[in-house]
């Protein structure tokens, strides 16, 4: 029995038992115990993985019409497996106490917490390319049952999801045939070995089904519409293990269909028709706009988990465009920035579920100046957003920084200015939810707000935690990245602990953020200690053009934060996508009242006869009479 | 919670004493002298305009007579201000206002009065509802005569604001902490028994050192009311101050 084994076996076990036993009050520290087995599991899989030709096989190999299913998993899945137990490590513990005590629905939640851990380990270690889609089925639907545990919003939302998905499926499905069909074989070996000999035309049809299959879970555009409100509206700590993990599954499938099989270098050789690009910068530019135009939605959105959820479909641009660049560094920015985005993320939706499970909102229009009351929350936030916008010290600027700089060094301006227009629309709209959540005026009915528990304040401050010290030193994710970007056959890139070190230039991010504290520390010396006496004032006690101040008169600004900005965008936001997928639903529901009608008007019999008759013919062709 | 909020107006045994020039040690004496010489090449005027004479300042602060050649510059918050400045006739109604942002004005902070109407009234000597006499309600560095007053005429008051700033004498916004039961007792003659705002000013004075036999009195004791009041209503209103407060004594 192998590692593998005994982490799947492991995880099918906990799946069983959580959703027999989920209402037990210590689930959630079970949960805890189990997931960080799995991630110690995970990481005693590393010695042999990290030459990245090795494998960690499974002896499970069940015959399936003659085909033999196989299951190992390479660095490349390694790295996402790590991502995805320690994530549900986090949310276990988040679900572990007063949480989870308040929850109606207990048992769905860690059911489907450890289903979804489950189906993404089984995806991440598929074997080939029919157990790669076994897996990326059971996936979409795991994640339909976690999002569909609350029912109303969510579940329409996650219906939606289900529609995109089944779609996206359905490429897949129909490209792994293809390729079937082409070469006999669904393993992976015999595809790579195969494609330079394929024909241009089945390249572009396998790259664009296997990107409309794994982009719809990415969420890139023009598929992201389902995304934000499919992830928002589930609850805690579920919708966080959505928003760090489930849209990377999407990013695994391409880097190893689209990178390691058929290749990014196969993909730049493929040119379009009239225009100067080929399928890759085709690939880059769709990831620029993926994280440009999510952006810019998310800036307008005035519910925080809304927000958060629209920057998680920006943030996989980055990752997408960051291995796209398939560079040493441009790979190992993409890759860490999965990590790092996994971090700051969950803090941040953490974060956002305590403000609502303590206050019972979180309508940005209807919260601030909870700083005084949630100081801990705030930290875990603060942090986060400063990770998500790409500032030191934390380690989103270690990622966005190498994407950056790839994207300079492989001479690409343009996407060098997306990417920098995308962490602009970062920057302004994560102020945005910090100041409209913590700062500025308390609410009367906030007034006897308290603290988040103990229980969901360690989980994200320690993720906080592990975005600093990430940031602080980047070496100990770039340690983990290797892993990945040896089994996508890279060379990797040469780093230190403090950062990467290359002959265009260097980071070093122990001298950058030693600097910063350094700044910082003397400013603060500066006014506290050596400074004048400070003499603070209550919150009413404030300038407002001469009124007078009550607990009545809201003068915090927060409704229609950027106002020129939403007239500058506005006509772009409103949404060509959101008609175009209108279109696409009144056109697909009318083919299907078309199809509907004649199957109900009559000759059901003569269709079944058809649908025999072909069925006996094709299974004549088959050789089978 | 409440042991550690100040009550407005509540006896203290230790009463601060205007410091005496002579008995500052030389490093305050040189310090001060260079802070207040900075300060009079730096005033940030607050945007708060009352009366006709507000019309005076585009010209007074933009180019024909440029004041921000020497330093003189609008500001929008009074937190950040230095500088009050009551354009013309005040009605009961803004004064109040006019004191609210005055007081939150940071020490040292300056007023001055433009035209006849912060002098006596001017032509609205027998209004009743126009303030007469600026001073009563706040200290008032200076006067211009007038109405209304050239921008010459502005520009001469503040350049002679800024030498005595300079040479340590505006020190007018001293008395509104030393005599602040009188001036709270004019402003409650005029407003009613239940003025009162939100700044505490005799904790403020105790924060500069300006805290004299003039600072309380029967009119602040009155504010004890309404701080309590505040507190009653939302306990935890005032947290910065009981901290503030701690960390001095």
């Amino acid at each position: 029995m192998s590692l593998l084994d005994l982490l799947l076996l492991l995880s099918l076990l906990t799946t069983l038992y959580l959703y027999a036993f989920g209402n037990h009050r210590n689930a959630g520290h079970l949960g805890m115990v189990v997931y960080a087995v799995a991630t110690g599991l995970v990481i005693a899989m590393a010695g042999p993985l990290a030459d990245g030709t090795g494998a960690v096989g499974s002896t499970f190999a069940p015959v399936m019409l003659g085909h033999v299913l196989s299951w190992s998993m390479d660095g490349l899945g390694w790295f996402f497996a790590l991502l995805t137990t320690g994530a549900a490590f986090f949310a276990s513990w988040y679900m572990s106490g007063e949480w989870n005590a308040e929850q109606p629905n207990k048992r769905i939640q860690h059911g489907t917490l450890a289903l979804n851990v489950f189906c993404m380990l089984l995806l991440l270690s598929s074997g080939d390319l029919l157990s790669l889609f076994i897996g990326w089925e059971f996936v979409s639907w795991a994640a339909f049952l976690m999002m569909t545990q609350l029912g109303s919003h969510a579940a329409r939302a996650a219906f939606r999801y289900m529609l995109y998905a089944l779609a996206g499926a359905m490429a897949v499905f129909a490209a792994i045939l293809i390729v079937k069909a082409q070469i006999g074989s669904f393993a992976f070996a015999d595809l790579r070995a195969a494609v330079p000999a394929l024909s241009d035309g089945l390249k572009w049809l396998l790259f664009g089904l296997f990107g409309l299959g794994f982009g719809v879970k990415m969420a890139i555009v023009p598929f992201h519409l389902w995304q934000a409100p499919a992830y928002s509206f589930t609850p805690g700590a579920s919708s966080a293990f959505l928003n760090a993990v489930s849209a990377r599954m999407g990013l695994f499938a391409i880097l190893l269909v689209l990178g390691k099989l058929i290749g990014f270098a196969t993909l730049s050789d493929l040119a379009l028709p009239l225009i100067p690009m080929d399928a890759k910068t085709l690939l880059m530019w769709v990831a620029a706009i993926t994280m440009v135009v999510p952006t810019f939605i998310a800036l307008m959105q005035t519910d925080a988990r809304m927000l958060l959820t629209w920057h998680g479909i920006g943030q996989g641009g980055y990752m997408l465009l960051g291995v796209l660049v398939a560079t040493p560094l441009g790979t190992a920015a993409g890759l860490m920035h999965v990590l790092n985005y996994a971090s700051y993320q969950m803090a941040l939706v953490l974060a956002v579920f305590a403000v609502i499970h303590r206050t019972g909102t979180a309508d940005l229009d209807e919260l601030g100046g909870l700083i005084k009351r949630m100081p801990f929350t705030y930290l875990a936030l603060l942090m986060g957003i400063i990770g998500l916008a790409g500032l030191p010290p934390m380690n989103g600027f270690v990622s966005k920084w190498m994407i950056y700089k790839s994207l300079l060094d492989t001479q690409q301006p343009l996407l060098l200015i997306a990417a920098f227009v995308g962490t602009l629309g970062t920057i302004l709209s994560v102020y945005k939810l910090i100041h409209n959540i913590f700062l500025g005026q308390l609410r009367a009915e906030h007034q006897k707000v308290g603290e988040a528990p103990g229980s969901m304040l360690a989980p994200m401050l320690i993720l906080a935690g592990i975005g600093f010290a990430t940031g602080f030193f980047p070496g100990l994710a770039l340690g983990v990245v290797d892993v990945a970007q040896a089994a996508l056959g890279v060379e990797l890139l040469p780093h230190g602990l403090g950062g990467v070190y290359l002959a265009t230039g260097s980071l070093n991010m122990i001298w950058v953020v030693g600097i910063m504290i350094g700044a910082i520390g003397f400013g603060a010396f500066v006014f506290y200690v050596i400074g004048n006496r400070r003499y603070g004032v209550h919150q009413f006690d404030n300038y407002a053009g001469g009124h007078f101040l009550s607990a009545d008169i809201r003068y915090h600004f927060s409704h229609e934060f950027y106002p020129g900005l939403a007239r500058l965008i506005g006509p772009w936001y409103r949404g060509s996508v959101v008609n175009m997928e209108n279109g696409l639903m009144i056109g697909l529901k009318t083919a299907g009242d078309l199809w509907h009608g004649a199957f109900r008007i009559a000759y059901t019999p003569f269709y079944l006869l058809v649908a025999l008759a072909i069925g006996l013919w094709w299974a004549g062709l088959d050789g089978g009479f | 919670m409440n042991d550690q909020v100040p009550v407005v107006g509540e006896e203290r045994p230790e009463t601060c004493r205007a410091p005496d020039a002579e008995e500052r040690s030389l490093w305050r004496r040189v310090m001060d002298q260079f802070a207040d010489h900075c300060r009079s090449r730096s005033l940030f005027v607050l945007h708060y305009c009352t009366g006709c004479g507000a019309v005076e300042l585009p010209p007074t602060i933009t180019s024909r007579f440029d004041m921000e050649r020497v330093g003189v510059s609008p500001m929008v918050t009074p937190r950040q201000a230095d500088l009050l400045l009551i354009t013309g006739y005040l009605s009961v109604k803004t004064l109040k206002r006019v004191i609210l942002s005055y007081e939150q004005m940071q020490s040292p902070k300056y007023v001055l009065g433009f035209g006849s109407c912060t002098i006596n009234g001017g032509m609205y000597w027998n209004s009743y509802a126009t303030v007469k006499r600026l001073d009563q309600y706040i200290p008032v560095d200076g006067f211009i005569a007038g109405c209304m007053p050239r921008p010459e005429a502005v520009q001469q008051v503040i350049l002679d604001l800024m030498r005595r700033i300079d040479s340590g004498q505006a020190n007018a916004w001293r008395d509104y902490y030393l005599d602040y039961d009188t001036y709270l007792g004019r402003q409650a003659a005029l407003f009613g028994e239940e003025w009162h705002t939100p700044t505490d000013v005799v904790a403020e004075a105790r924060h500069y050192g300006y805290f004299g036999p003039g600072t309380t009195g029967v009119h602040t004791a009155r504010l004890k009311n309404y701080t309590e009041w505040a507190l009653n209503q939302i306990p935890e209103l005032l947290p910065e101050r009981g901290r503030n407060e701690k960390a001095r004594t």
